[in-house]
């Protein structure tokens, strides 16, 4: 049986190591994504990187951190950035490039600067792809928190490898619920935020 | 700095010898050619021709490769372009208007970085809305895609003119509009313009509307200046073929008397048409979704009369169907002759008028300033 602290502490772990992530991943990537707007070979490789390493399998970019870094809480941080980054460029990078260059080309002509332009048209229009990017980072982070636990970052993962190797039903039942709630939190709350954040001429 | 006024008023744009040349072939070749303080000039051609390119030198989104645009004698590569192009209204064809501003918010933008105050750039967005015919307590919280072609058109007017520049840029502004709408947003255009008093430089491809419009008008091919002149000049002194081609001196103007109202109207469609009962608010709403300014009132199959969107902007404060605010309409036969009709319409100041077939709605013919110079 594991005690109710055990069960507390862990679900804390998890949404440190979560949103740790969460908040390192978008404070790269969205400012990659708006150098890539400036180099085309920047936003290929981004995106072919991107792509790339969402093919490969999540357990598998989480025990690669091991021969390279080690174990602990900072590799299952790069572990979980490897995969919540890319979400959040590419919808960042869709967000921004997919507006009407007509747009661009008219906040141009009546004398926008190219900050002005990033800051009062690209960017606002970019919102709901960036959140959308971001929400489904949170999703993954989440899951693949529960593998780290594999490689020592504590969290939920841990009470739920308990279980599953001492065929602990109960154990692995008190670790997965608390992860799968976290993950229908996100969700719920995310959508309610996407929502509110959405500029009105978007919604319907 | 930026937001300093470089002119008050435009003396003269003089282009010097531009040429611009994109790889081996040109896009403007040795053109000079020089726009007067008040005049609208039209700049028209085909595609390719470098009506736009020219256009686009003068506010330097495109930079010439040799040659020189002055305005008042200053060459504006001696102008940091930011703080020339706030001093020119511009206009496009795709209005360009942001989707995720408020029309107030499209209109107030340029003002707003150039650190107007909220209360002054309210009161500028207010006055220009009205200005455009658009009650600004109805428009201005609404976003672009909720308004009509014809209605964002005129938004796109109205933030050209926010800071109020002495010259406006104007790139094909009525391209995407049906020929009906267009035409009755040149009617207006030739309005506002005679009250702003400004420089208009205007680039189309629609000889009609250069016509209407343009004071002068310079006709471009193939990168070159090939005619300005008046509109009369152009009609009645072409000097090539290409030129009286375009202006169509052949085929119209030389067989006015013949032409028949039925060659020179346009198709009659249901979307033209209104219910008499309807109220006026859910017509305003009926006629943004289907995009016209005017439409017909009809009951019962006949015709009452006619009814812009204008008339009705006041629905919210008097509650009252269509019946009673339409006005009366003239209506004419298929094999009228255009020159009776034309002079019959100015005469009543009507730009709008139907064709009838015995009692059916055929057609809907709109005046047209050119033909009626030269009957």
């Amino acid at each position: 049986m594991v005690a109710i602290e055990t069960v507390l502490d862990a679900t804390m772990e998890h949404i440190v190591l979560v949103y740790t992530t969460l908040l390192i991943s978008i404070v790269i990537s969205i400012p990659l994504a708006f150098l890539s707007l400036y180099s085309k070979k920047l936003a290929f490789l981004v995106m072919k990187f991107a792509n790339m390493v969402q093919a490969v399998p999540s357990f598998a970019v989480v025990a690669i951190m091991v021969p390279l870094i080690g174990i602990g809480f900072t590799p299952a941080v790069i572990a979980i950035m490897l995969r919540a980054l890319l979400p959040i460029i590419k919808n960042t990078y869709i967000g921004l490039s997919n507006i009407d260059p007509a747009l661009i080309d008219y906040a141009e002509g009546v004398g926008l600067s190219q900050w002005q332009i990033h800051r009062h048209i690209r960017l606002p229009n970019a919102y709901p792809a960036i959140f959308a990017g971001i929400k489904f980072a949170a999703i993954l982070a989440n899951s693949i928190a529960v593998l780290t636990a594999y490689i020592g970052s504590g969290g939920l993962g841990e009470i739920i490898f308990q279980g599953l190797i001492g065929y602990n039903t109960k154990t692995l039942l008190i670790g997965a619920i608390p992860a799968i709630v976290l993950a229908i939190l996100i969700e719920i709350s995310f959508t309610a935020m996407e929502k509110r954040l959405t500029p009105t001429h978007m919604k319907e | 700095m930026q937001n300093e006024k470089l002119f008050d008023r435009i003396d003269y744009i003089r282009f010097k010898n531009i040429t611009k040349k994109y790889g081996s072939s040109f896009a403007i070749e040795d053109l000079d050619l020089g726009i007067e303080g008040g005049e609208l000039l039209i700049l028209i051609g085909p595609s390719g021709s470098g009506k736009t390119t020219t256009l686009r030198t003068i506010n330097r989104m495109i930079e010439q490769d040799s040659g020189s645009v002055t305005i008042n004698e200053i060459d504006t590569r001696e102008l940091d372009p930011v703080r020339l192009r706030r001093n020119m209204g511009y206009v496009i064809q795709n209005i360009g208007l942001f989707p995720h501003m408020t029309i107030a918010e499209n209109i107030g933008l340029v003002p707003k970085l150039g650190g107007w105050d909220k209360k002054k750039i309210e009161d500028r967005v207010r006055y220009l809305l009205d200005f455009v015919s658009l009650p600004p307590d109805m428009f201005m919280d609404r976003y672009p895609r909720q308004l009509s072609g014809g209605q964002q058109q005129r938004v796109g007017l109205a933030r050209a003119m926010a800071m109020d520049p002495p010259l406006l840029l104007m790139d094909e502004p009525f391209g995407a509009l049906d020929p009906i709408l267009r035409k009755q947003l040149q009617k207006e255009f030739l309005k506002i313009k005679k009250e702003i008093g400004k420089t208009i430089v205007f680039v189309t491809h629609d000889i009609e509307e250069a016509l209407i419009l343009g004071d002068r008008i310079a006709i471009m091919n193939q990168a070159k200046l090939v005619q300005v002149g008046t509109p009369e000049e152009l009609i009645f002194n072409p000097v090539n073929e290409m030129v009286a081609s375009i202006v169509d001196t052949d085929r119209k103007f030389k067989h006015m008397d013949t032409l028949k109202v039925k060659d020179l109207m346009s198709i009659f469609e249901d979307r033209y048409m209104i219910d008499a009962s309807l109220n006026a608010c859910d017509a305003v709403d009926k006629m943004t979704r289907s995009d016209v300014e005017t439409v017909f009132v009809f009951k019962d199959g006949e015709v009452l009369g006619q009814i812009r969107m204008m008339d009705l902007m006041k629905c919210k404060e008097e509650n009252i169907k269509v019946e009673e605010l339409a006005r009366p309409v003239k209506s004419f036969k298929p094999l009228d002759s255009v020159a009776f009709a034309l002079s019959d319409m100015k005469k009543s100041g009507e730009y709008l008028s139907l064709v009838m077939n015995s009692s059916k709605p055929v057609g809907i013919l709109v005046s047209d300033e050119v033909l009626l110079k030269l009957i």
